[in-house]
């Protein structure tokens, strides 16, 4: 083990020692919870730390009603592009990959950007993409409508189910019965939003908040600052991702985001409506809106009878805890999203974590 | 019972093996199923393998379809100890297809078998109408001597061995993917190579357990089955897995684990412990080999029939059976 990650490790175990309190540490971005996982870094933990998974996993928080209606514009021989992350996540009548098995048009998206070649490619069929993530992939989807307009292409729209961290966040700081000591945040989200959208953990909830890029040398850090923070008893919004957040943000993407999107209420699959967490193309694209364009009607989704995706990405349960994990659901046969997307909790804990199985 | 066919069926994972046996039951029930391995041994000290490829792009970097083909067949039989004597090769080839460019692989092709002294013995070509395949399907079936005295197999691994892997880990898969996802990954290049050469001098050694090349699934999947067969617990040490900048630096861009990176000249291999050494010696004399490591050793604890691995930062998890395709994250 390099040298600076056992230097970190220690004083982690130095701060914990100190402050004798139990600390609940919400990694927010699914890429943090693979990443901690993946690494091992939960297990180095001192016994008093404990990392908790949030909503950050874009195709878990997708609403069931959302990909029904990406299906149901297959049905209607649309050719649906998407990311591929997206393809296994069930529904009540099927998922992306089981409707390309049964022929249907799905194409892997990479990039936004593909989306734009496949409608070019194919100028007799509507294309729609598949608009899922949050603020990191959503001026993707921005360049993408205005490259669509700018180049007249009429056959493409977008089915917006981007998401905005920050309200989430916030439901969470607020939820009276999920006790959460400190947020450990994405770099990549805040290198677009910059600091300013989160200082409110810190100043409205007296929470530390850390932002962090994704290997396990920056959580590590991260968790240093937090246990340091709160021996001091002096929460705030630090960032340890370096230079490449701006407490800005990126001005340009921002601009994208407003000039595309309006900020609307949005469902998060498990946990319900969250007021201003969504975004949704604006009047003025209005024509590239596959919402409008097909006139589909969302209906909000139940989720599988049993599963408890909504108490897993809220941090309410560890997946462990969830009666269906492991026995009706595994990554084979996955019942809910964090079982099966590549960034779920469930499946981190199911194909990572090891006291459970022995 | 699967329902429908779907590309995580082919991925070399758990679903990979359940399709694998639905298919097959209809013969093991009857009694004349083969064993799971990645060629089959015969009666007369004999044995055979059969592999199909379609590769998108048919030509990368460090390889083409016709080599790879070769390669994929050739160290089937190495990894069970067996000589490429001889090949087959069967083509479906859709029409309007390029004559020229299947000109060229075949060229390739031919020059690995003649590399090797393995002989073309039989072929079969199959031209079907636009749409029936997507450009050229190419099957191999390889066919050779076992030489070892005993055979090799995923049921041998004790308590104590060690594991080695021949190179580092990931690189065909990782090529692969750079390719399809349009990113430049400067000095990234397919590992694909017939690895017979390099592991025919191990064969001597009597604690040899079991080889495996690491195809589809990558070396995890390989290392899952073993523990598995075995029903021994696997301890992998990630520092010493040996892996290129270029493989790290895609996977982490990709949200990729690198282990389940499919590799087309990787061998894994099983040795005593006592003969680690010495196995090393030999596959590093190999210019494909030079990064030969030990990378874990089978253990005689908890949990049985897994793999685990104590991480870069010094932590421990478990290393799991990759179920469904790779499928790059989202942000
Ligand atoms: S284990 Fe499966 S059913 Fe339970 S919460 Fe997770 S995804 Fe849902």
């Amino acid at each position: 083990m390099p040298g600076d990650l056992r230097a970190a490790v220690e004083a982690l175990r130095r701060l914990a020692e100190e402050s004798a309190t139990a600390v609940t540490v919400m990694e927010v971005c699914g890429t943090h919870t693979v990443s901690a996982f993946r690494s091992g870094l939960r297990s180095v933990l001192p016994k008093s730390m404990r990392l908790i998974s949030g909503p950050g996993c874009p195709v878990c928080v997708t609403d069931q009603g959302e990909i029904e209606a990406a299906l149901s514009l297959l049905r209607r021989g649309v050719v649906v592009v998407a990311y591929g992350d997206m393809f296994k996540v069930p529904s009540a009548s099927g998922s992306l990959a089981s409707m390309r098995g049964e022929g249907h048009d799905v194409r892997t998206a990479t990039s936004a950007m593909d989306a734009l070649r496949v409608a070019e490619e194919n100028p007799g069929r509507e294309v729609v993409f598949l608009g899922v993530g949050f603020e990191t992939t959503a001026p993707a989807t921005a360049t993408l409508v205005r490259e669509a307009r700018r180049k007249g292409i009429a056959n493409l729209s977008v089915l917006s189910f981007h998401k905005r961290t920050p309200p989430a966040v916030e439901a969470l700081a607020g939820a009276a019965d999920v006790q959460i000591s400190a947020f450990l945040l994405p770099g990549h989200v805040s290198v677009i939003t910059g600091h300013e959208p989160f200082r409110f953990l810190a100043d409205r909830f007296g929470l530390p908040a850390v932002i962090a890029g994704f290997d396990p040398e920056q959580i590590l850090l991260a968790m240093v600052e937090i246990a340091r923070q709160i021996r001091a008893g002096a929460p705030e919004l630090r960032s340890v991702y370096g230079t490449a957040v701006r407490p800005e943000g990126n001005r340009k993407a921002l601009g994208l985001l407003d000039e595309v999107f309006s900020v609307r209420d949005a469902r998060w699959r498990g946990i319900g409506l969250i007021p201003d967490s969504g975004y949704g193309l604006r009047g003025d694209y209005g024509d590239f809106d596959a919402e409008r364009r097909f006139s589909l009607v969302i209906v909000p989704g139940t989720p599988p009878a049993g599963c408890r995706c909504g108490d897993v990405l809220t941090g309410r349960i560890t997946p462990p805890q969830c009666p269906l994990f492991r026995t009706a659901c595994t990554p084979l046969s996955p019942v809910g999203p964090c079982m099966v997307s590549s960034e779920g909790t469930c499946g981190a804990y199911f194909r990572f974590h090891r006291e459970e199985r022995t | 019972m699967t329902e429908r066919v779907s590309l995580s069926h082919g991925s070399g994972g758990r679903q990979s093996q359940q399709i694998v046996a639905e298919l097959l039951a209809p013969f093991t029930r009857r009694g004349i199923g083969p064993e799971l391995e990645d060629a089959a041994l015969l009666p007369g000290g004999y044995a055979m393998t059969v592999d199909g490829f379609t590769v998108s792009p048919r030509t990368f970097p460090g390889g083409d379809i016709g080599h790879l083909c070769v390669c994929g067949c050739v160290n089937d039989l190495a990894a069970r100890g067996a000589s490429p004597d001889f090949l087959g090769l069967g083509l479906v080839i859709e029409e309007g297809f390029s004559a020229e460019e299947l000109r060229t692989y075949m060229e390739s092709a031919a020059r690995t078998c003649a590399d090797l002294g393995t002989v073309l013995a039989a072929g079969d070509t199959k031209v079907v109408p636009v749409g029936g395949v997507d450009g050229v399907l190419i099957t191999g079936c390889a066919f050779g001597r076992v030489q070892t005295p005993h055979p090799l197999s995923l049921g041998n691994l004790r308590p104590g061995d060690h594991i080695v892997v021949s190179t580092s880990i990931g690189r065909h898969g990782a090529t692969i993917a750079a390719s399809r996802f349009n990113l430049d990954v400067v000095g990234l290049e397919s590992d694909c190579a017939p690895l017979w050469p390099a592991v025919r001098p191990l064969l001597a050694l009597d604690g040899l357990r079991c080889m495996r090349d690491c195809t589809r699934g990558g070396l995890g999947t390989v290392l899952c089955e073993w523990a598995e067969g075995s029903g021994v617990h696997v301890a992998l040490d990630e520092e010493s897995i040996p892996l290129s900048p270029q493989v790290r630096s895609l996977c982490d861009v990709l949200g990729f684990d690198p282990l389940y990176m499919a590799c087309e000249g990787c061998m894994a291999v099983a040795v005593d412990a006592s003969q680690t050494d010495r196995l090393l010696a030999l596959l590093r004399a190999s210019p494909l080999c030079g990064e030969a490591a030990v990378i874990g050793q089978v253990t005689g604890g908890e949990p049985k029939g897994m793999v685990s691995m104590r991480t870069l930062i010094g932590g421990e998890r478990l290393v799991d059976m990759p179920t469904g395709e790779l499928l790059p994250r989202i942000c």
